[in-house]
This record gives structure tokens, C-alpha cells and sequence, in this order.
């Protein structure tokens, strides 16, 4: 390309150079174009480059520090017959849906109190971005302690209460460990939804409400004909990101029970990871990792034809 | 396994490229000043690390030139951090390395057996778990360095509130006196969840002790699903449900030094540590924790390798100068003083330190070294592989275990970690 600009150049005379360079900057194409290069150079590099690179693993058998031969699917016929994989594929479903469910309901709920007036508002919604702000593994390790049978909060509350002790077992119960990673997730996701869907709301104009209650409207029928579906599209975005994020979730799970027990909270980052840097099988972790795409990309291409035709 | 010279070249040249390239032909003129960078992963000892950096490291400067860069990297960062070195060729020279690195990384390694053997001769022999640790096709490609054995910890009071002052001898006695401790709310906690080594510590020595194994000695033939591994199982479910806590089965590798702090539980299998942090922080706790070998089972008395050793890349620039220094590094003064500090946390994989005065300086760590005679690598009694990192790495072992004390059945149980296994050595 560049070539091809200069001997233009050379061509042209000296008087109409300044004026075709003047004009091609002017010329929208052009200048979108130069105004978008640097981001997609950026993309390119720090997204598409490793995107790909992760595919051209996968279909390789590439031990860490060894040369990589290509297999073409073997890695994800293996996936296919490794129970473990299925296992991590159900958790991985299951512990999104559940914990994204929650989310939105919780975050509408919490939106809709939120825009509520009352004395110090602003120091309270402030207050409710803390368990989203404090950085997940610090978080993390705070329920660690809180989730500990010796030293349990909740435990010696419910030994109080008359439970036998030392309380239920949080992270050694494979379905109670299921249970307190979705309650955690929850608990740090809620305030993104929560601020996002307050947001949205002070957007819905009052005279709508004003007409409703006019007709007739109660506060139910306000709610399920005004504000729900003028909120739509900003659920869908909120649950687009959030689904993205707690499907690919690591640190908690990482911090809080390693996958265990017995690959009861195993999730596809988390055993991706493990195959990939404990196992130095960079092919196969890259596989598992890859896994996750089509589900992925599925709903999002839903969401995203959906949202158009709103 | 091991790649020819021609190919790792081709590597070298064609994937890392440019990095590699100008790290190969690039470092001739830096040569004036030469330094030779040791990777580390934080001590739990803390003067272990001062010592290198603020006697060893200078002391070698002063006699060579040479500076030591002792760069220390946070525990569990370890893998990654030679993960990334090995694939960029460059990052450091020497390497500190886990139980599984030597495997992983075989091919980025030197041999070093020239300095194995002269260390050896000089200082009494090598144990053969030491070189079990190191030895890849038959070379060695890293110099053993020390064993952070796991062990029985127990509570001597606990113990004796029993009548129990001697630690049982056999995994039956052992389960008959948790019965009893649990009765008196002094439950065992055993790790059975996805720790980096508590759980491994403790259960690869329980099936062999049964008879049982992951692999044959061949490397290949998966032989997991055996009457041997049924009895191990059906043990240790019975294990787990009479003498410990429920909560075991989440645990990672702090939560039984945890337990064992707030005075939850009687039994563990850990390493020293728990001892050398009782006796600083708890010296109450300290007094009344004591240490043990294994118990045997039926097949005999199995510790768990957990070796650490050094390695030089092979693409280091300053390959020679770092063969000297590990050379100087291991010979006796330094070898020994670099123990000395740590107390016996770092047992030797030389006789000639079986009667050195570090163990006199806690009796209790004595059954450290004696478990050296009878420990190996997990997927013994093949030797180090690729597949056996992964299967570590998979917890398929743990996790076998884990399943039946949660409740599943030992046919079930075996089932699937046969099916694991055997997918994972398919490819050896």
C-alpha cells in the first residue's frame, strides 16, 4: 500500500500533492479508516492474535517446552472421552445459569429499591459497588474464613441456633460446595446488575407512569408494563456480560476449592488451566479452554439477532 | 521423549525466533560482567532464602567475579514461571524445580551428570530416590537438591489421653486409635480435596501400601483397577468416615495446617512445617505435636517424593559458568550450611548428611530422613513421565479416594479413574 502511495506522489505535480492529501483526509472512508486502525491494530494483537494462536494449540499435541505436532481434532475427541470433561462441561452450566438467574433477579430487585428515594442515597448505592470494586481474590479469601468449619461466622451462628456441630461442611459437601460458589458469584456480580438496571430505570420517563397510573395502573401492572419492557434491552446486554464472565469465572474457584472435591466445582477455565500449566499439555488445555466457544458464541449471536430486531 | 539436538535447534530458530536467536548470539560481547540468575520459589523458611542471597550469593562473587542473582518467586508460581522461561528461552539460568518439572522440562535441561557423580563420590552417595527424582532416559538432568518429605504429624496428648504413647505401626492400628480420638472430639484431618501436595502426600503411599499402583513398571499398562486398590479404597473410606472431619474433603493444602493451629484435629500427614510454625507461634501446640513415619500396610511402608532440584537450561547463555557454580553450590561448605539454616526442613538426598548435626537439632524430624529409604514418585513403580505429570495434575488418584469417601462405590470409583488413567497414558 505504501508503495503504491508514493509513486502517486512522484506522479503528481508539487502544487495539486497538498491538495489530494487534503482531500483524502477530508474523504469520511479514509479518515474512519485512520481514526480505526490503531484500536484494530490493538484488537488484532492483544485479542485476535491469542485467539487464534489458541486454536492452532488446540489442534496440536504440544507439550510445554517441546515442539507442537498437529493432530487436527484428536485433543477434543479425547475431551469427548474424558468423564471428567463432561463433569466440568455440566458445573460449568449449571453453576452459570443458577448464578446468573440470581443476578438478575437480585440486581432488578436491588435497582428498583435503589431508586426508591431516601436519606443518603448516593453514600448507599455507593457502598453497594464495594463487593464488586474489592478485588476478587481478596474477596475470595474473606470467604474462605467465613466458609471455614473452625471458624465459620455462619457455622457458630447456626451451632447457636442448635445445629450439631461443627455446622455443615461448605466446601467439603460436593453439592454445598456447588451451592457457596454460585452464593459468592452472586454475591460479587449483584451490584454490576444492581447499578446497571439503576441506570436504565432513571431513564424511564415519569410521564409514563404518570399515564399508567391515569388508566388505572397499579404498582404490579406499572412494573410489568412499563418498566419491564423498557428495561428489556439492558437486561439482555447485563446477562450477555454477565453470563460471558461467569462462565469463564477462575479466581474464586481457584482460591476457594481448587476444583474440589472431587472436580465437584471444577469449571472449564479451572481445568483448563490445570491441563494446560500443571499438566503441561498446552494442546489439551488449550482444547478444553476452546470448548467453552461454541456455547458461547451461540448466545451471543442470539442475544445479539434479538436485540436488533428490537 | 527426548528430542535430537537437530530439532531443538530447528525449534530454537523457526518458533521462538527472534527472542531466542538474539539470546543466543546476542550475549558473546555482554560477557565482561557475567551473571548468572538462580529462579527460586519462596521458602517457607525464611532465612533459607537470606541465605542465599545475603551469604552464598556474595561469597561466590567474591571468589569468582561472577554475580548470583537469586531471584525468588512466590510459592505455586513456580510451574508457570519455567513454563515461560522454557518457551521464551530466556528469564534465567539456573532453575529451582517441583517433583514434576524435571519431567516437563527435560529437553531445556543439561545434563549434569559429570557433576552428580563427583558430588556423589565426595559425599557418600546419592539416595535412589534422589536420583529416581532426576533421572530422565537415564540422564540427569538435574542435580537433587532436597526431599520436603510428608509425613504423620500427631498429637502426643491427644494421643495419650487414648493410651496410645507410641505412634501406631500399621494404617489398621492407626484407624482403630482415630475411632477412639474422634469419640473424644479429636478427629484426623487428611487433605482430600485439590491441595498441590497434602492430599498426594498421604494417599499414593496408602495405595501402595495395599499393593496397588496407577501404572506398571513399564509406563504404560494402566493396572489401577486391581483387588489391591479396592482394599485401599474400602480402607479409606472406613478411614475417612470413623476418625475425620467432614470437612476434609474440600481441603486445599492450608487447611490442615490451619486445623491443626485451632486444635481441630489430632492427625495430619504435612510436612515439617507444621512442627516449625507450632513451635514459633503455638509453643504450646509445639510441645505436644510429635512426627512419624507412614503407617505400613499390608504390602509394606511408602512415602511420597516430593523432591526438589536444580537444573541449568540449556539455551543459558552463561551454560559453563553455571555448571561451576553448581558445582561450588553443592560442595559441603556451602551444601551444608545452606541445610544447617533450615533446620532439617530440606532433607538431604546424600548419605554422607545422614549424620549431620542437623538432625540434632530437633529429634522429632528424624523420621524425615528414614522415610527417604522407601519414597518415590507417584506414578511409581514406573518411572518419570509426561503422563504421570498429568495425572497429578488431574488428581485422578485423589480424587478416587475422595469420590468413595463421599459416598460412591469402590467398583465405581476404580472404574473411573481407570478410564482417566487410561486416557492419559494412551499416548506413552
Amino acid at each position: 500500500m505504501t508503495i503504491a502511495t508514493e509513486r502517486l506522489v512522484i506522479a503528481a505535480p508539487a502544487a495539486r500533492r497538498r491538495v489530494s492529501l487534503a482531500v483524502l483526509l477530508d474523504r469520511q472512508s479514509v479518515f474512519s479508516w485512520l481514526m480505526m486502525a490503531l484500536p484494530l491494530a490493538f484488537l488484532a494483537g492483544l485479542v485476535g492474535y491469542p485467539f487464534f494462536y489458541g486454536i492452532l494449540l488446540s489442534l496440536e499435541d504440544r507439550p510445554v517446552a517441546h515442539v507442537g505436532t498437529f493432530v487436527g481434532l484428536k485433543n477434543f475427541i479425547t475431551d469427548a472421552h474424558d468423564p471428567v470433561f463432561w463433569r466440568v462441561a455440566i458445573n460449568t452450566f449449571v453453576y452459570t445459569g443458577v448464578a446468573t438467574f440470581l443476578k438478575m433477579v437480585g440486581g432488578l430487585g436491588l435497582a428498583l429499591a435503589m431508586n426508591q428515594h431516601f436519606k443518603m442515597k448516593n453514600l448507599v448505592r455507593a457502598l453497594l459497588l464495594l463487593p464488586f470494586i474489592v478485588p476478587t481474590v481478596l474477596s475470595t479469601v474473606a470467604w474462605l474464613w467465613m466458609l471455614d468449619p473452625a471458624f465459620s461466622v455462619v457455622n457458630r451462628m447456626l451451632v447457636a441456633l442448635g445445629w450439631p456441630r461443627p455446622g455443615p461442611s461448605w466446601l467439603g459437601d460436593p453439592t454445598l460446595a456447588m451451592v457457596s460458589i454460585i452464593v459468592i458469584n452472586t454475591w460479587r456480580g449483584l451490584p454490576f446488575y444492581g447499578i446497571t438496571l439503576l441506570a436504565g430505570l432513571q431513564t424511564v420517563p415519569s410521564e409514563l407512569y404518570e399515564a399508567a397510573s391515569i388508566d388505572g395502573a397499579g404498582g404490579w401492572e406499572r412494573f410489568r408494563y412499563v418498566t419491564l419492557p423498557l428495561l428489556r434491552p439492558i437486561i439482555l446486554i447485563v446477562t450477555l456480560f454477565s453470563v460471558i464472565f461467569t462462565f469463564a469465572d477462575f479466581q474464586l474457584i481457584y482460591v476457594l476449592t481448587h476444583g474440589g472435591p472431587a472436580n465437584a466445582t471444577q469449571l472449564f477455565a479451572t481445568y483448563a488451566f490445570d491441563i494446560a500449566m500443571g499438566a503441561g499439555q498446552l494442546g489439551l488445555g488449550a482444547s478444553v479452554a476452546l470448548a467453552m466457544l461454541p456455547a458461547l458464541a451461540l448466545l451471543i449471536v442470539a442475544l445479539t439477532i434479538y436485540l436488533r430486531r428490537e | 521423549m527426548t528430542i535430537t539436538n537437530q530439532t531443538r535447534r530447528n525449534f530454537l530458530k523457526v518458533a521462538a525466533g527472534g527472542t531466542a536467536a538474539a539470546a543466543l548470539t546476542a550475549r558473546p560481547a555482554a560477557a565482561a560482567d557475567k551473571t548468572i540468575t538462580v529462579l527460586h520459589e519462596s521458602s517457607f523458611i525464611k532465612p533459607f532464602d537470606e541465605y542465599v542471597s545475603n551469604t552464598l550469593a556474595p561469597a561466590y562473587e567474591k571468589a569468582t567475579g561472577i554475580k548470583v542473582n537469586y531471584e525468588v518467586t512466590s510459592v505455586g508460581s513456580l510451574p508457570t514461571r519455567i513454563s515461560t522461561i522454557a518457551e521464551t528461552g530466556s528469564g534465567a539460568d539456573v532453575t529451582m524445580n517441583g517433583l514434576l518439572q524435571v519431567i516437563q522440562f527435560s529437553n531445556k535441561y543439561l545434563d549434569v551428570g559429570d557433576i552428580a557423580d563427583d558430588i556423589g563420590k565426595a559425599q557418600g552417595g546419592w539416595y535412589d530416590a534422589g536420583k529416581e527424582g532426576v533421572l530422565v532416559d537415564g540422564k540427569w538432568k538435574a542435580l537433587p537438591f532436597a526431599n520436603i518429605g510428608q509425613l504423620m504429624n500427631w498429637r502426643t496428648d491427644h494421643f495419650a489421653e487414648v493410651g496410645v504413647k507410641k505412634f501406631p505401626d500399621s494404617w489398621e492400628e492407626l484407624h482403630d486409635v482415630g475411632k477412639k480420638l474422634k469419640a473424644k472430639d479429636h478427629p484426623f484431618g487428611f487433605e482430600l480435596g485439590h491441595g498441590f501436595g497434602d492430599n498426594h502426600g498421604w494417599l499414593y503411599p496408602l495405595l501402595w501400601s495395599y499393593g496397588g499402583a496407577e501404572v506398571a513398571a513399564d509406563g504404560k499398562t494402566v493396572v489401577i483397577n486391581s483387588d489391591e486398590t479396592a482394599r485401599a479404597v474400602d480402607f479409606c473410606r472406613a478411614f475417612f468416615k470413623d476418625t475425620m472431619l467432614d470437612d476434609c474433603l474440600g481441603w486445599t493444602d492450608v487447611s490442615n495446617n490451619k486445623a491443626w493451629m485451632a486444635e481441630q484435629i489430632s492427625c495430619t500427614n504435612n510436612a515439617e512445617s507444621i512442627l516449625w510454625f507450632a513451635k514459633r507461634e503455638f509453643p504450646e501446640i509445639g510441645k505436644v505435636t510429635d512426627q512419624a513415619m507412614n503407617p505400613a500396610g499390608p504390602k509394606g511402608r511408602f512415602h511420597l517424593l516430593n523432591l526438589i532440584s536444580h537444573s541449568i537450561f540449556d539455551f543459558s547463555p552463561v551454560k559453563e559458568e553455571a555448571r561451576a557454580f553448581m558445582r561450588w553450590l553443592m560442595e559441603p561448605k556451602q551444601l551444608g550450611g545452606w541445610y544447617g539454616i533450615a533446620d532439617s526442613y530440606y532433607q538431604p538426598l546424600l548419605h554422607g548428611y545422614d549424620k549431620a548435626p542437623m538432625w540434632d537439632v530437633e529429634p522429632r524430624n528424624r523420621p524425615f530422613r528414614d522415610a527417604l529409604a522407601n519414597a518415590h514418585l507417584p506414578g511409581w513403580p514406573a518411572p518419570a513421565s509426561r503422563q504421570l505429570a498429568e495425572s497429578v495434575a488431574k488428581y485422578v488418584v485423589v480424587d478416587m479416594f475422595a469420590k468413595a469417601c463421599a459416598g460412591s462405590s469402590t467398583k465405581d470409583v476404580i472404574k473411573d479413574a481407570e478410564a482417566q488413567l487410561k486416557g492419559i497414558y494412551r499416548s506413552a
